[in-house]
C-alpha cells in the first residue's frame, strides 16, 4: 500500500498540473462516454452533492468532479466532456484525450448506451488505445429490454478484454458491481487485455516501425502505439507533446515510480 | 515659442512624414517585386510539373505585366541563380525549385484551410490563398499544416509538397486526351484560369467523381458520372485531369444520401471527397463509414434537415451534408 | 543505434505518412467501426421487433410536417404560461415577506436612533434592491428551469432544434441556436453558456451575440406591465388580457425575427462563412431522473443565476437610493440626470427617466420598473406597484406617456444591451474583449436605431 502511494506521488504531480486536486484521495477515476448515454446521471448517482463544477483550464468546457468512497477507498471522479470520438480535435475531445493521456487516471469508466452499442464502441476502442485501465459501464439496460435488445455483457467484456458491467444509472441498478470492477482495475488487481484495432497491413507496418522509435525516445511510455497512430495522423497536440519533451518527462517519471515500486517489492520479499 | 524652434519642429515633422511615406512606398515596391518573383517561380514550377516549360510569353501572360517588367524579373532570377535559360525557355535551378515549392506549399495549405476551416466557397479559395501565400513563412506553414492534420492534397486534388520539398509526380491526363467510354476518376481540377475553374464548379464537376467520356468533338466534350451529363468546351475540359478509376469504385449504382426516399434503406459507400475537414471527421465519428446500414427516418416540413437511422442511433443532417454521403440503395424488401 | 531525438521521430512519422494512402484518418475510423460492428454483433441481439416502436411513433408526430411546429409551439407556450402564471403568487408572497422584514428592520434601526441615511441606505437601498430582485427572479426561474430541464432530459429539445433548423440554416446559423434561445427566456447569461452545445466556433459566436434578443425573465415583468396598461385598453375589456398577452407574444416574435436577421447579417459580414457541419443526434426518449432534474435546474442553473443577480442588485439598490435621496437645488440627482437625458430620450420616443432607469438597471433588468416609478413619483424609494390603476394614472396622466412611449419602451427593453451578468458571461465564454464589446454595443445601437425610426415614422 505504501509502495503504491509512492507510485502515485509522481502521478499526483502530473495531475496537479492538469488542475485536479488529488489531496486526500486514494484514486482518480475518469468518466468518459458519448453524449446522451446517461453519463451525468451516473456521475450524479456516484457523487451526489459532493461535486463541484467549473471550467477546464483555459477552455470554456464544463468540468465537473466529485468524490465518493467505496470499500474504504476514496475516489475522485472526473467527468470528461461527452464525445463521440477522440480524433476530431474539437475542444471537448482534446480535453478528454489530454486527461486520459497526461492525467493518467487510475481507472476510466466508459459509459455506453446499451441500445446503440456499435456506435458507442467507436469511443471505447479509441480509449482502449490510450489506456488499458478501463471499465465499461453498459448503461440503459432497462431501455434495451424495452426495445427488445438482448445485451450480452459477458461477451462484450471478453471481446474488449476489460470488465463490462450492465447498469441502470437512473435507478442505481448494477452500480455496486460497477464499483467493484473499478476498484479492481484501479488497484491493478484486475488484469486487462484491451482489444486493439489492427487496421490494414500498410498501417500496421508504419505503426510497428514508429513504435520502437518512440519507445527508445521515451522509455516506459505506456502507449507508444497510440502515439504512433496519432503521429501518422498528424496530430499537432501529440507532436507538440513529443517535441516539448512533455511526453518524455511523463514516461520517465512513470518508469521511476515503477522501479521504486518493484524495488520495494524486492525489499519486502528479502525480508 | 521662438520661431526658430517652431521651424525646426516643423522641419522634423516634415522629415518624418517624408521618411514614412517614402519608406512605405519602398516597402510596397519591394513587396510587389517579391510577390511577382514568387508567382513567377510558382508558374514555372507548375509548367515543369506538367512536363512543359515556361517562356517569356507565358510569364507575361500569367503575371499580366509588360515584357520589360518580365525581362527584368528573369534577369533578377538569373542573378539570384533561381533559373537558367535554355534557348527561349526557362529551367528552374534546384534553389529555384526549393523556393517555388515553399510558395506552393503555402498556397495549397492555405487553400485547404480556406476550404475546410473557413468554409469559403470553392471558387473563392484560390484567390484567397493567392493573397496569403506571400505572407506565410515556412515555419508558419508548418504550424498550419500541423493544425490541419497534415493534409496531403489541396481541395483541387493537387499534392501539397512536404516541408522537405517532396512532391509526388503529377497524376492524371487532361479529359481531352482521355479515351472514350473508359471509366476514370477526376484527380485534379486546374484552378487557373479562374473563369474556367468557376465553370467546372458550376457544372458540378468535383475531385473524386467517377466519369465516363461519351463524346468528344472539337466543339464539345460530353462526359457523365452515370447520372448527370456534363457538356463542356474542350478548353474548359482540358482543365479536368483524369486517372484510371479503381476497379471496384461501384459508383454507377451509387446514390447520394440526400436523394434517398424516406424509409429506403441503403449501405454507406463512403464520403464524397469534397467533404473534408471538420465536417468529414464528424460524420465519420458518428459512424458514416463504409458498410454501415442507413435509412432516412424523419423529415421536417421544410424537407431539410432529415434524420437518418445509423448504427442504432438517429442523426439529423442538412441536405448539403447528406448529399456528400454516397450510398448503395438496398433492394426494397416487400 | 543512438537513441532518436523527438525531431527524428517526427521526421520519420512525416515520411511514413507520405507513403500511406491519402486518407489515413478514414482508414483508421473505418477499421475501428469494422471492429465495433464485429464486437457489437456478438454482444447485442435484437429479439422481436423494434422497428416500429413507441419512440418512433412519437418522433414521427413531433417532427411531422403538419403537427410538428404546432406541438412545439404548444409545448413552449405551456412552459411560459406555467412560468408566468405560476410565479405570480410566490412572487407576491416573497415580496410581502421581504418588505415586511424591511419595515421591521428599518423600525429597529430607527429605535436604536440610527441616522436616517444609514437606515435608508441599508434598508431602503441595498436591502430593497436585493429583495426586489429575489422576489421577481426566483419564482419564475425555479419554475422555468426545472420545466426546461425536463424537456431537455426527455430528449425533446433536440427535436426542437431539428424542427427549427430550416430557419437558422438560412440565417447561416446552427439549429441548436434555437435551444440556446429557449434557455435565454430563463436568463440570457444561462443562454450564453448554453451555446457550448454548438461545435462550430463561428456559429457559436453568432448564437452568443444574438441571445440578448430573447427577452429573459428579468425583462418580462416590464413587457407585461406595459402591455397591460397600454395595449389592454385599446380593445374591448373582455379581450383586454388576451390582447396584452398577444402584445407580449408579438414582442417575442419580433425578438426572434431580430435574432434571425442579425444572425444573417453577422454571417455575411464580421462572421463570414457558410453554415458548417450540422450533425444533430436525436437521442431516444428517456424517462427523466428526478434527482438530476432538481440538481441541474436548481443548483446548476437557478441558484447560479440568482447568485450572480444578487451580487449586482445590492450595489444597484445602493446607487438608486443615493441618486434619489440626495437633492441638489431641491431636486434629486436622479431627476437632474433624467432632465439631462431628456433630449436623447425624446428623440427615440422615450424620456430621460426611462434612459436613466436603463442605465441603473445595467446590473439587473428587473429593477427597471421600480426605478421608473421611483423617479417619477419622487418618493426616494423603490416602490412596489400598489395598483395597476395608480401606475396607469401616473404614466399617462402625469408623465404624458403615449402609445408610442409604450411601443418604444417594449422595443427598447427587447433590443437594448445585455445586463452586466450577461456581459460578463459573454466575456468568460469568448475570452475576447472585442466580441464582448460587439455583443454589448450592437444591441444597444440597434435599440436606439429602431426606436428612433419608429419615433420618426409615428
Amino acid at each position: 500500500m505504501s509502495a503504491d502511494n509512492c507510485g502515485s506521488c509522481v502521478v499526483n504531480a502530473e495531475l496537479a498540473r492538469m488542475g485536479v486536486n488529488v489531496d486526500k484521495v486514494d484514486r482518480v477515476v475518469a468518466l468518459a462516454g458519448n453524449p446522451n448515454t446517461g453519463k451525468s446521471t451516473l456521475f450524479n448517482a456516484l457523487t451526489g452533492l459532493k461535486q463541484h463544477t467549473g471550467n477546464w483550464p483555459g477552455k470554456t468546457v464544463t468540468r465537473a468532479e466529485g468524490g465518493f468512497e467505496f470499500a474504504s477507498v476514496r475516489y475522485k471522479l472526473v467527468d470528461l466532456p461527452g464525445t463521440y470520438s477522440l480524433l476530431s480535435a474539437s475542444h471537448d475531445e482534446e480535453i478528454a484525450r489530454d486527461f486520459l493521456l497526461f492525467g493518467q487516471p487510475d481507472a476510466t469508466i466508459v459509459v455506453i448506451d446499451a441500445t446503440a452499442i456499435e456506435r458507442n464502441l467507436n469511443l471505447v476502442l479509441q480509449v482502449l488505445e490510450i489506456t488499458s485501465r478501463v471499465v465499461i459501464a453498459v448503461n440503459l439496460m432497462d431501455e434495451a429490454k424495452r426495445k427488445n435488445i438482448d445485451v450480452d455483457v459477458r461477451s462484450l467484456s471478453r471481446d474488449l478484454g476489460v470488465p463490462a458491467v450492465g447498469i441502470v444509472a437512473r435507478t442505481g441498478e448494477g452500480i455496486h458491481a460497477l464499483l467493484e470492477a473499478v476498484g479492481g482495475v484501479a488497484s491493478g488487481e484486475t488484469h486487462t487485455t484491451p482489444l486493439r484495432v489492427k487496421g490494414t497491413p500498410e498501417f500496421h507496418r508504419a505503426i510497428s516501425e514508429l513504435v520502437p522509435l518512440i519507445e527508445s525516445l521515451a522509455p516506459g511510455v505506456p502507449n507508444a502505439r497510440w502515439i504512433a497512430i496519432r503521429l501518422l495522423d498528424g496530430d499537432a497536440e501529440v507532436e507538440q507533446a513529443l517535441s516539448s519533451g512533455r511526453l518524455v518527462e511523463l514516461a520517465a517519471a512513470q518508469q521511476q515510480a515503477a522501479q521504486r515500486f518493484s524495488g520495494k517489492i524486492a525489499l519486502q520479499g528479502a525480508q | 515659442m521662438p520661431p526658430a524652434l517652431l521651424m525646426s519642429l516643423g522641419g522634423l515633422a516634415l522629415a518624418l512624414v517624408l521618411y514614412f511615406a517614402f519608406g512605405w512606398n519602398l516597402r510596397r515596391r519591394t513587396d510587389q517585386t517579391r510577390h511577382r518573383l514568387e508567382d513567377a517561380l510558382k508558374h514555372l514550377f507548375d509548367l515543369e510539373y506538367r512536363g512543359r516549360r515556361g517562356s517569356l510569353a507565358s510569364l507575361t501572360g500569367v503575371l499580366r505585366v509588360a515584357d520589360r517588367v518580365a525581362l527584368d524579373l528573369v534577369s533578377r532570377m538569373q542573378t539570384q541563380s533561381l533559373l537558367v535559360t535554355r534557348g527561349s525557355e526557362f529551367d528552374l535551378t534546384s534553389e529555384g525549385k526549393r523556393l517555388a515549392l515553399q510558395v506552393i506549399r503555402a498556397h495549397r495549405l492555405l487553400e485547404r484551410y480556406f476550404a475546410d476551416e473557413a468554409r469559403l466557397p470553392l471558387p473563392k479559395v484560390h484567390a484567397a490563398a493567392e493573397r496569403g501565400e506571400h505572407h506565410l513563412s515556412p515555419d508558419a506553414a508548418d504550424r498550419l499544416s500541423a493544425s490541419l492534420g497534415h493534409p496531403v492534397v489541396d481541395p483541387h486534388g493537387d499534392p501539397i509538397p512536404t516541408r522537405d520539398g517532396f512532391v509526388p509526380p503529377a497524376a492524371g491526363t487532361p479529359a481531352t486526351a482521355w479515351p472514350l467510354e473508359q471509366l476514370a476518376r477526376v484527380v485534379h481540377l486546374e484552378d487557373e484560369p479562374p473563369i474556367s475553374y468557376a465553370q467546372l464548379v458550376a457544372a458540378g464537376v468535383a475531385v473524386g467523381q467517377t466519369m465516363r467520356i461519351i463524346a468528344s468533338t472539337p466543339e464539345r466534350l460530353v462526359m457523365t458520372d452515370g447520372e448527370n451529363e456534363f457538356r463542356l468546351a474542350p478548353a474548359v475540359a482540358a482543365n479536368i485531369f483524369l486517372a484510371a478509376a479503381p476497379r471496384d469504385s461501384g459508383q454507377r449504382s451509387a446514390a447520394r444520401l440526400a436523394d434517398l426516399a424516406t424509409g429506403q434503406a441503403a449501405q454507406v459507400l463512403g464520403l464524397d471527397e469534397a467533404c473534408q475537414g471538420y465536417s468529414r471527421r464528424r460524420l465519420m465519428d458518428l459512424g458514416f463509414t463504409e458498410g454501415a446500414t442507413i435509412r432516412p427516418a424523419l423529415s421536417t416540413f421544410a424537407g431539410d434537415p432529415r434524420a437518418y437511422e445509423i448504427r442504432g442511433t438517429l442523426v439529423a443532417l442538412r441536405r448539403d451534408q447528406a448529399s456528400q454521403v454516397l450510398v448503395l440503395p438496398q433492394e426494397q424488401v416487400s | 543505434m543512438a537513441s532518436p531525438t523527438a525531431a527524428d521521430v517526427l521526421h520519420r512519422a512525416a515520411e511514413l505518412r507520405g507513403t500511406l494512402t491519402a486518407q489515413f484518418r478514414d482508414e483508421t475510423v473505418k477499421s475501428i467501426y469494422a471492429e465495433a460492428e464485429r464486437v457489437a454483433r456478438r454482444a447485442s441481439h435484437q429479439t422481436g421487433s423494434a422497428r416500429y416502436d413507441f419512440d418512433q411513433r412519437i418522433d414521427r408526430l413531433v417532427t411531422s410536417p403538419i403537427f410538428g411546429l404546432p406541438i412545439m409551439a404548444l409545448m413552449l407556450a405551456t412552459v411560459f404560461w406555467l412560468t408566468v402564471a405560476g410565479a405570480n403568487v410566490p412572487s407576491a408572497m416573497l415580496a410581502n415577506f421581504f418588505f415586511w422584514i424591511e419595515g421591521h428592520g428599518a423600525a429597529l434601526f430607527d429605535s436604536f436612533g440610527a441616522p436616517w441615511w444609514v437606515t435608508g441606505f441599508l434598508w431602503h437601498g441595498v436591502y430593497r434592491g436585493l429583495a426586489w430582485v429575489i422576489s421577481v427572479m426566483l419564482p419564475p426561474m425555479a419554475i422555468f428551469f426545472p420545466l426546461f430541464t425536463i424537456l431537455e432530459d426527455l430528449g425533446y429539445l433536440p427535436r426542437v432544434a431539428f424542427n427549427l433548423d430550416f430557419l437558422f440554416r438560412r440565417a447561416g446559423a446552427h439549429g441548436k441556436q434555437a435551444l440556446t434561445m429557449a434557455m435565454g427566456f430563463g436568463c440570457n447569461a444561462a443562454g450564453v453558456i448554453a451555446t457550448r452545445v454548438i461545435d462550430s466556433p463561428r456559429e457559436r459566436l453568432v448564437a452568443i451575440l444574438t441571445n440578448n434578443f430573447v427577452p429573459c425573465n428579468g425583462r418580462f415583468p416590464t413587457l407585461i406591465m406595459i402591455a397591460t396598461i397600454f395595449v389592454g385598453p385599446l380593445v374591448p375589456a373582455a379581450v383586454a388580457s388576451l390582447a396584452a398577452a398577444g402584445a407580449v407574444v408579438g414582442v417575442v416574435i419580433i425578438g426572434v425575427i431580430f435574432t434571425l436577421a442579425v444572425s444573417w447579417g453577422l454571417s455575411r459580414t464580421v462572421l463570414k462563412g457558410e453554415a458548417s457541419a450540422f450533425t444533430l443526434e436525436l437521442p431516444p426518449y428517456r424517462r427523466p431522473g428526478v434527482m438530476r432534474i432538481l440538481y441541474t435546474s436548481l443548483i446548476d442553473r437557478t441558484l447560479f443565476v440568482l447568485w450572480r443577480a444578487i451580487l449586482t442588485a445590492a450595489p444597484a439598490g445602493a446607487v438608486i437610493w443615493i441618486l434619489a435621496n440626495i437633492n441638489i437645488a431641491d431636486i434629486s440627482i436622479a431627476r437632474h440626470i433624467a432632465n439631462g437625458l431628456n433630449p436623447l430620450g425624446h428623440a427615440i420616443g422615450l424620456d430621460g427617466v426611462v434612459l436613466l432607469a436603463y442605465i441603473i438597471a445595467i446590473p439587473a433588468n428587473e429593477i427597471v420598473v421600480p426605478t421608473l416609478l421611483m423617479v417619477y413619483m419622487g418618493t426616494g424609494m423603490m416602490t412596489d406597484v400598489t395598483s395597476i390603476e395608480d401606475v396607469t394614472n401616473l404614466l399617462i396622466n402625469q408623465e404624458g406617456w403615449t402609445l408610442l412611449t409604450a411601443v418604444n419602451l417594449m422595443l427598447f427593453s427587447l433590443l437594448h444591451n445585455p445586463c452586466a451578468t450577461t456581459i460578463i458571461t459573454i466575456y468568460k465564454e469568448t475570452l475576447s474583449i472585442k466580441w464582448t464589446t460587439i455583443g454589448t454595443l450592437l444591441p444597444l445601437g440597434l435599440a436606439f436605431l429602431v426606436t428612433f425610426i419608429v419615433a420618426s415614422l409615428w
